[in-house]
């Protein structure tokens, strides 16, 4: 049901129109913490997936930096 | 100061800073919980049994000894031995690795990989398994080489397991719980355990009546024998004796699930170099013993000897060829055996083998034809009521089959199927393909082992692993199981009691749950401190689930009796024997014959081993079973049976003697007399006192506070309720990714609980909260159990959880065929593609969600696109789309964790992550609670705290439940809580509460009365109340204390069903089952009387068919038919958007263009058109009607079948046939 719910349309605010993936290629290198050293490990697109200082085969994506906001009920 | 060693001994009380303390500083030297791991110590030691590292051989070398050598020979298979080479293999060695990074994965330094990766992974914690193989070319030299045989699941803790003695801070360092237990396997991520199961008492023949025996064929009698042998590698084969109605016996086995008889005297022939002389006199005795006289006896010994005249083979290689030309074919022995050798392996491998399993000796067949002789006796004497039937179901005659032994079980017959079918057909389809090559060959040797293995399926890895994670056995012998499925089962860690109830759980079989007889459900008294009386689901496992008490440990290897042959024998055992008890009684030590004593002299030699035992002298193990079984009339076979094998339970008791620990078995138990209390010690007859009476309970019951005040059946409630309480399930909830798993955020210890939640440290996992518990019928919302939530106690976090959703996204298919290697999709937005304003708040750069983000129904978790490699190897997306994965749940959630997994081998791009949600479930309105009692109840109110009563001292309940849960239940116990909980509350102590502490001497009642009188409150617990709202004085006085209340994982939030409209189910147009999609509750037969009964037709109409199938349909008045109108197509109507089709019936109408001679003219009536072209006058009788649409749905079906229905619309509908006949209407008569 909620999916049909009236959603307030947010302002310009997100900035956000729906956009066409613009060719950034170079697609942010995004930072994980290592699942096994602890260590944080950069990885690319199309990266493997490895810690580079241990190896380790399990990594974390870290907590948003965004502000993180809920309605407390 | 050096740190002194970890404390392990712990009473009732808190222990608050103790805790903290072994909290935040896990030992570095053992645990403080050791009974913890022993009770799961028996799942682990016993896989320990397969690959053993202290020096004896493991199980897995006793099955290759087993398997033994395989030979095949090259050339025509139809020529004859001449010529042909033959090629000798063996496995010599195998190995199980522990688990590792494949040596592909250069980077890793770290070579090891711990459970904890495994489960965060979603993979199988698992080793290499490598096998030696050893072949000789027509008793050449031997050769050896070695292949690898796949990867093998490994038990956690166990002996090939990293986690393996490590202390508790080394097992938090490699994330696992500083309580980490292990017994259990990783499947995919999942936590697998065997169950351990019921079987036969090994090595002991067993007296059966089964009226099922005379189905085998004519003079089959109900009476049997089974002795199930055990093999040293713990693979057992079933061998029954069966009497025939004139006196004669025939033995039965089954071997690869096929059955066969063969008369016992063959196998008394067979195995021993004999006459009918020695067999008549080791069956019934020396000449002038007392037995001889019973003619009973004696007439059917000679029958059984004149019948076996007929075969006419007389000396033992006689016996042996004839046995091996019928049997070699069965056994699947080389060409090359001789018949006589056939017989042998036969022996060898089938009939009692307990007794000698590898190179039989001449003495070890002796002992066979001695055990065969008194299972004879056994059996003779069972038929003439001299001894009673052994009772299958008890536990007395019952062992356990151990997870590791039946895991190595199953890895003996996948080597031996790998060695003898899986090699054989390689190296057939090689002789055929190269015929002319012989094995002698060079060219033989380049393929050999590499290219001929290679071909065989090596991978035994997977079939272990196929077998832990669906629970099936596929076998070609069927393991002498009685069960090809459910053998393992999820080690749910819901909450802490249910995981460790896993492990002592102990189940019948599945084969008994079909039963329809409940005789093996029943709780007998033999079962005493083996299995918990109470904890048993009810329902249909009652009774063939059960769990072991607390304090039964089970045997994992055998202990060492290679004194005890001698030391009987000095006892004054003799050879010969007479069939008569009262002459001689038997002396048995695992199923094989010291000697024979007189029925006196027996008891004396039981109770000087049993005194040598508990003494730890004259090598007598602590753990042997002496089973002394005193001559009766009609009772037990009398006699001393020994037992020191694995798979027995054992529980300690005092003995009275020495006052020493000593070990008693099932089987012994019922012959000996153990006090329950030491006030119960008879002088002259206890030889034994239990430790303590809630000994016979098991961990759960335990748990239960008070259980002897209660009703039993309340505390079987509370052995199933305490396995659903949300609870916690560890502290490494960080590193576990289970589907679904339950957390409670406000966690408390109870403040009445037994030593024993100490001893197995259940402070470390709350599984509750300690809530004032006021006793009274208040506002109406809380009947029939319904109870009502204090809101400011709800507000402050009662009750409150969490449920932790995890979900494994993989962009891999999941084929198991590993043909599909190739990435063909990868994380992130397509390059170049739309992607909406909101989906790109949704998720990070990396296409994957934002760890703390809210998801709500229908929010995307993570995006994907589809990639090719271009011409220079990198992947490149071509067709510029996005996709999503939603979040599905109705509910909304947070993301808690996101994982990135990689491959093993660390050279695979991210191709699979897992994401953790975070369910936040406050208790609401409906969700169910219970206290310790089975006194389960839903809340039904968050009553405001202003509103409720309080106390004098300004008390306000948490919880208020209705006095009428009461008198019916009888659940004492609870009041006995309240009481005790109070005192402690109020004097800040523990309570212990073990049961069976207090009695009418000193009542539990006033106990805690006192303790609150000298608080200042009242003796009996009720104190003065006033009413919230009006602050007026209650009438009564209240019932007010402190209870345990455990949240149990039911939740309205998982149950409520709703639905006005919906999906259907296409056939029928019924709405579709199931919570899940949105279906419907069914109003069954039962409601439909109900409403039936009430006269409420508008309901019933309105429930079975305007909110289901409710369907107009049009229907031909005349023929009554639905299925032949059909819609008319007008030449001139303007496209499909016409005006309302008019609907005509093809049946009653008439085709203008087949009937020749019709005058147009003449027609009356619309002519109207098919969508053929074809015209048609008439059928225009048709109406619309409504119907269930299962009705026209069962039309359609009859009319497949050729059945017509035929529906009279209206009484004047139906059609007339031959001439109009006047018919009486409401009894006026018309007509003439």
């Amino acid at each position: 049901m909620p999916r049909e719910e009236y959603q307030v349309p947010t302002g310009a605010s997100g900035a956000q129109r729906g956009a066409t993936r613009d060719a950034h290629e170079s697609r942010a290198q995004m930072s994980y913490l290592c699942g096994d050293c602890g260590g944080s490990v950069t990885l690319g697109k199309d990266a493997l997936v490895a810690c580079p200082h241990c190896a380790g085969r399990v990594l974390y994506k870290e907590r948003t930096k965004r502000m993180v906001q809920f309605e407390a009920r | 100061m050096a740190p002194s060693a970890t404390n392990t001994e712990w009473d009732h009380q808190y222990h608050t800073l103790r805790r903290e303390n072994l909290f935040r500083n896990p030992p570095k030297d053992h645990t403080a919980y050791p009974a913890l791991q022993l009770a799961v110590d028996p799942h682990i030691e016993s896989f320990n049994g397969l690959f053993r590292n202290d020096g004896k051989p493991g199980l897995v070398a006793h099955a290759l000894a087993d398997i033994g050598t395989k030979t095949y020979l090259d050339g025509d298979d139809r020529s004859g031995l001449e010529g042909r080479n033959r090629l000798s293999i063996r496995i010599k060695d195998v190995t199980l690795q522990k688990a590792q990074v494949p040596p592909s994965n250069k980077l890793a330094r770290n070579r090891q990989i711990f459970p904890a990766e495994c489960r965060e992974r979603h993979v199988t914690y698992r080793g290499r398994l490598s096998a030696t193989f050893e072949y000789q070319i027509n008793g050449g030299d031997p050769v050896e080489f070695v292949r690898e045989l796949g990867q093998v699941p490994i038990m956690v803790k166990s002996n090939r397991c990293h986690l393996e003695n490590n202390s508790p801070a080394l097992l938090v360092e490699r994330k696992e719980e500083s309580e980490e237990l292990g017994g259990y396997f990783v499947v995919n991520g999942i936590e697998k355990i065997i169950r351990m199961l019921q079987m036969n008492r090994r090595n002991f023949p067993m007296a059966i009546n089964r009226p099922s025996f005379q189905n085998r064929g004519p003079g089959y009698t109900p009476y049997g024998i089974i002795l199930r042998a055990v093999r040293p590698d713990e693979t057992s084969q079933t061998n029954v004796l069966h009497y025939l109605n004139d006196g004669n016996m025939t033995f039965r086995f089954s071997w690869r699930k096929n059955e066969y008889l063969i008369p016992v005297m063959m196998i008394l022939k067979a195995l021993v170099e004999t006459n009918d002389r020695e067999v008549f006199e080791g069956l019934i005795g020396p000449a002038g013993s007392k037995s001889t006289e019973n003619t009973f006896l004696t007439d059917r010994v000679e029958l059984l000897l004149r019948t076996y005249k007929s075969y006419n083979l007389y000396t033992k290689s006689e016996t042996r060829a004839y046995l091996g030309e019928k049997f070699r074919v069965v056994l699947g022995v080389p060409d090359t055996m001789s018949n006589i050798e056939v017989g042998t392996e036969f022996l060898r491998r089938i009939v009692l083998v307990h007794l000698g399993n590898i190179d039989v000796t001449e003495e070890q067949d002796n002992e066979k034809f001695k055990t065969l002789l008194f299972m004879i006796r056994k059996l003779y004497a069972l038929v003439a009521g001299e001894c009673a039937v052994d009772n299958p179901d008890a536990v007395q005659n019952q062992e356990i089959l151990l997870g590791g032994f039946l895991y190595g079980q199953i890895l003996k017959e996948r080597l031996d199927e790998f060695l003898s079918v899986n090699v054989r057909a390689s190296l057939r389809d090689f002789f055929r393909r190269y015929p002319t090559v012989p094995i002698t060959s060079e060219d033989f040797r380049k393929d050999f082992p590499n290219t001929i293995f290679r071909k065989a399926n090596e991978n035994l890895g997977n079939a272990l692993e196929y077998f832990l994670s669906t629970g099936n056995l596929q076998s070609a012998s069927g393991l002498d199981l009685q069960q090809t499925a459910g053998f393992t089962v999820v080690a749910e860690k819901l909450n802490f009691l249910r995981f460790i109830s896993h492990f002592r759980m102990v189940h019948r079989g599945a084969f008994f749950a079909q039963l329809k007889t409940t005789a093996v459900r029943k709780l007998l008294p033999e079962s005493w401190g083996f299995m918990c009386p109470v904890h048993t689901p009810d329902g249909s496992p009652c009774g063939l689930l059960n769990h072991l008490a607390h304090k039964c440990k089970i045997m994992t290897d055998s202990v060492d009796v290679s004194r005890l042959p001698a030391l009987a024998a000095e006892l004054g055992l003799v050879e010969t024997s007479s069939a008569s008890t009262e002459e001689s009684v038997v002396v048995m030590l695992d199923g094989k014959i010291l000697g024979w004593s007189t029925p006196k002299e027996s008891l004396r030699i039981a109770d000087c081993f049993r005194y040598w035992k508990v003494e730890g002298t004259h090598g007598v193990p602590l753990q042997l079973e002496i089973g002394y079984v005193p001559p009766s009339h009609g009772g037990s076979y009398p006699g001393i049976y020994m037992t020191s094998t694995p798979s027995r339970m054992v529980r300690p008791v005092k003995y009275l003697p020495l006052q020493k620990e000593d070990y008693v078995g099932p089987y012994e138990q019922p012959y000996m007399t153990i006090a329950v209390v030491p006030q119960e010690i008879e002088s002259g007859r206890s030889t034994h006192v239990e430790f303590d009476p809630t000994n016979i309970l098991s961990i759960l019951a335990n748990m239960t506070p008070f259980s002897d005040f209660n009703q039993s059946p309340r505390n079987m409630y509370q052995c199933q309720m305490g396995k659903q309480t949300m609870g916690t399930p560890g502290t490494a909830t960080r590193h576990r990714t289970d589907n679904k798993s339950y957390r409670i955020q406000t966690g408390q210890t109870p403040v009445v609980r037994a030593p024993l939640h100490n001893t197995y440290g259940f402070d470390n996992f709350p599984n509750g909260m300690n809530a004032i518990v006021a006793v009274i019928s208040y506002t109406g919302y809380d009947m029939d159990d319904a109870m009502i939530l204090n809101k400011s106690a709800h507000e402050r976090g009662f009750g409150h959880g969490t449920i932790y959703k995890t979900k494994k996204i993989s962009l891999k298919d999941d084929s198991r065929t590993k043909a599909s290697k190739s990435v063909t999709k990868a994380f992130g937005f397509a390059p170049h593609s739309y992607v909406s304003a909101s989906y790109q708040g949704m998720l990070d750069d990396d296409g994957l969600p934002h760890v703390g983000r809210m998801v709500q129904e229908g929010d995307v978790i993570c995006a994907w696109h589809t990639v090719t490699p271009d011409y220079n190897g990198k992947m490149v997306n071509l067709d510029g789309l996005t996709h999503y994965e939603k979040y599905k749940d109705s509910e909304t959630g947070f993301v808690e964790e996101v994982r990135l997994i990689g491959a093993e081998t660390g050279n695979e791009p991210l191709q699979t992550i897992s994401v953790k949600f975070r369910v936040p479930r406050s208790p609401i309105i409906g969700d169910k609670f219970s206290s310790r009692h089975g006194q389960k109840g839903v809340a039904s109110q968050k009553w405001p705290t202003s509103d409720l009563p309080f106390s004098e001292s300004g008390m306000q309940p948490d919880i208020i439940i209705n006095p009428h849960a009461f008198p019916s239940r009888m659940t004492i116990g609870m009041f006995v809580e309240s009481l005790a909980g109070k005192a402690g509350a109020l004097h800040g102590l523990a309570q212990d509460s073990t049961p069976f502490r207090f009695d009418e001497e000193n009542p539990a009642a006033d106990y805690f009365g006192h303790q609150l009188m000298k608080a200042g409150y009242n003796y009996h617990g009720n104190e003065p109340m006033y009413s919230g709202i009006t602050g007026e004085e209650l009438a009564a006085d209240i019932y007010i204390g402190v209870v345990y209340y455990q949240r149990l994982r039911h939740m309205v939030n998982d149950k409520y069903q709703v639905r006005t409209t919906g999906p259907v189910v296409p056939t029928t147009g019924q709405p579709i089952k199931g919570r899940k999609r949105g279906g419907g509750i069914r109003v069954g037969e039962m409601e439909r009387d109900a409403l039936l009964a009430h006269g409420t037709a508008f309901l019933l109409q309105d429930r079975l068919l305007n909110c289901s199938d409710y369907a107009k349909s049009w229907i031909c008045r005349r023929c009554g038919s639905f299925l032949s109108v059909q819609p008319t197509v007008s030449q001139f109507a303007p496209g499909k958007k016409k005006a309302p089709s008019i609907v005509r019936c093809r049946n009653c109408a008439i085709k203008l263009d087949d009937t020749e001679g019709i005058d147009l003219t003449e027609i009356q009536g619309e002519i109207w058109e098919d969508g053929q072209g074809n015209s048609w006058v008439g059928g225009d009788q048709t109406t619309m009607v409504v119907v269930p649409g299962a009705l026209r749905y069962l039309d359609v079906e009859l009319a497949a079948m050729g059945v017509k229905l035929k529906y009279r619309v209206d009484r004047g509908d139906e059609p007339r046939k031959g001439p109009m006949r006047p018919m009486a209407l409401d009894g006026v008569r018309v007509g003439k």
